[in-house]
């Protein structure tokens, strides 16, 4: 596991560093505008703060009610993290949005090079 | 892409999906985390529920559906059968008729003073002495010559019998009741003609220098009509100048001036023409000067033409009134032809084929 993660760190480094990561991030942004992802999120903000009550709203509070249905997740199906099954279940981003984002990503020859020297990374483990 | 995956050494396409993924979701959670940032900026700075109206004030601009009104719940033409109150007259008059009226009634606006100021001009000349005419001249303030400031006017009066236009002001002056006691007679004059005898001697040759002024046999009026009126043909026209005042009128034998185009050159038609127009503007006294004149300058070329310039002459002096009037007929014809275009027209000779309009078209250019 700690391999993985050392990987994922590894390889969001070196996005940063080409500047892809901003990039995708904001293709991403658009495109969640575009399919009404970000409204559909906003209204439910609306409850949550119409629920706890116009002053007392905290970020964490937003965070924890907001973030994993922006990611299609349940609480109650957290236990479901591999990332397939993320694709499958997500019912807030539609799946056109994924698909486009994971194409993106998955043409970058650098990802195969990133993918090598993680294994270079990992191998000595 | 995944054949450039199976070529990697070691890497299965499954991770290599997994770690796409990955990425994926991590982009996810930051536009989640960057939008509940954005909502609780929102929240705290007072703005986030700025673009939601409360139901109340929905309930007021809701859309109307019901017949007779618009989605608005205006009555469309709620307006359209009122009657308005004019201040002025206090007549009840139409809603859209209203602005028309007002501006009628209180004499602002652009209509309302050129119909005054017609009424004027043609009050000034329905007056029979001559000091009614000067106070017209004062009034009318032109830089224009004595003469074609009358004509202007008169022009212009003439013009309105025969437009539409008239019955309609006529219809709009309704407020103002004192004046249509005066208008309607002038109007009645207007139409039917001025009667010769109530007219002075300086009045009827001032007339007859700008109208028609032909003799009508039913109503032994004058017509008042511009000097080429279809109705009457120049001989008519002759006849009446010859046959009413003494020494005066005598526009038409201006014209004869210009003669026949037989023979003519084109450069002496434009001097006659320079000639006419010194004629016709100086209407003091269209008689002998400018006969003599244009007697002297057609001698050169109009050896043939002789006729006409005694014919000028006698018409001048208004003894030989018949022969001028046979030699005016071809001569109006000819100076109609010069006008155009010189050279041509033999045939304008005769006198049954005459133009009458061409003629005092050249004559009115002149003024």
């Amino acid at each position: 596991m700690s391999k993985d993660l050392q990987m994922r760190a590894a390889i969001n480094q070196k996005l940063i560093e080409m500047g892809e990561r901003e990039r995708l991030k904001e293709l991403l942004r658009a495109k969640l505008i575009e399919c009404g992802w970000k409204d559909q999120l906003k209204a439910h903000c609306k409850d949550v703060i119409k629920e706890k009550g116009l002053e007392h709203v905290t970020v964490e509070d937003l965070v924890a009610e907001i973030t994993p249905k922006g990611r299609g997740i349940h609480r109650s199906n957290l236990k479901i993290l591999v990332p397939v099954l993320v694709v499958h279940h997500s019912y807030m981003v539609s799946g056109c949005v994924e698909a486009s984002l994971l194409q993106q990503i998955n043409y970058y020859d650098n990802i195969i090079t990133l993918l090598q020297l993680s294994s270079f990374i990992s191998d000595p483990h | 892409m995944k054949m450039e995956a199976m070529s990697l050494s070691g890497l299965d396409n499954t991770k290599l999906e997994a770690l796409a993924h990955d990425i994926y979701s991590d982009l996810v959670e930051d536009a989640c985390l960057g939008l509940c940032f954005e909502v609780h900026r929102a929240v705290k700075q007072g703005y986030f529920f700025l673009d939601e109206t409360d139901q109340d004030s929905m309930k007021d601009f809701e859309i109307v559906d019901q017949p007779g009104v618009d989605i608005f719940g205006q009555v469309y033409n709620q307006w359209k059968n009122k009657e308005c109150v004019c201040p002025n007259c206090s007549r009840s008059i139409a809603a859209s008729r209203f602005a028309p009226h007002l501006e009628k009634c209180l004499g602002m606006g652009r209509n309302s003073s050129r119909i005054a100021n017609r009424r004027i001009a043609s009050s000034n000349n329905m007056s029979k002495s001559e000091s009614d005419q000067e106070d017209n001249d004062d009034i009318n303030d032109n830089d224009w010559s004595y003469g074609s400031e009358k004509k202007a006017k008169k022009r212009k009066s003439d013009k309105n019998p025969n437009s539409p236009r008239r019955s309609k002001s006529l219809k709009h002056k309704n407020g103002e009741l004192n004046n249509n006691v005066n208008t309607d007679p002038y109007k009645y004059n207007y139409n039917s003609g001025i009667s010769y005898e109530t007219l002075g001697p300086e009045e009827l040759r001032s007339l007859l220098t700008t109208q028609c002024g032909v003799i009508s046999e039913h109503t032994k009026k004058m017509c008042t009509r511009s000097l080429r009126c279809p109705q009457h043909t120049d001989e008519q026209r002759r006849t009446v100048r010859v046959f009413l005042p003494g020494p005066s009128a005598s526009t038409l034998p201006d014209v004869d001036a210009v003669v026949e185009s037989d023979g003519y050159d084109v450069s002496d038609g434009q001097a006659l023409m320079n000639r006419l127009q010194w004629d016709g503007s100086s209407d003091i006294s269209p008689s002998d000067s400018a006969s003599s004149k244009a007697s002297t300058n057609n001698s050169d070329s109009k050896k043939p033409k002789k006729k006409k310039k005694p014919s000028l002459g006698l018409s001048s002096s208004g003894t030989g009134g018949t022969g001028g009037g046979t030699g005016g007929g071809p001569g109006t014809a000819g100076s109609g032809s010069s006008s155009q275009g010189v050279l041509s027209l033999p045939s304008r000779k005769k006198k049954p084929k005459l133009p009458a309009p061409p003629t005092p078209s050249i004559y009115d250019d002149m003024n």
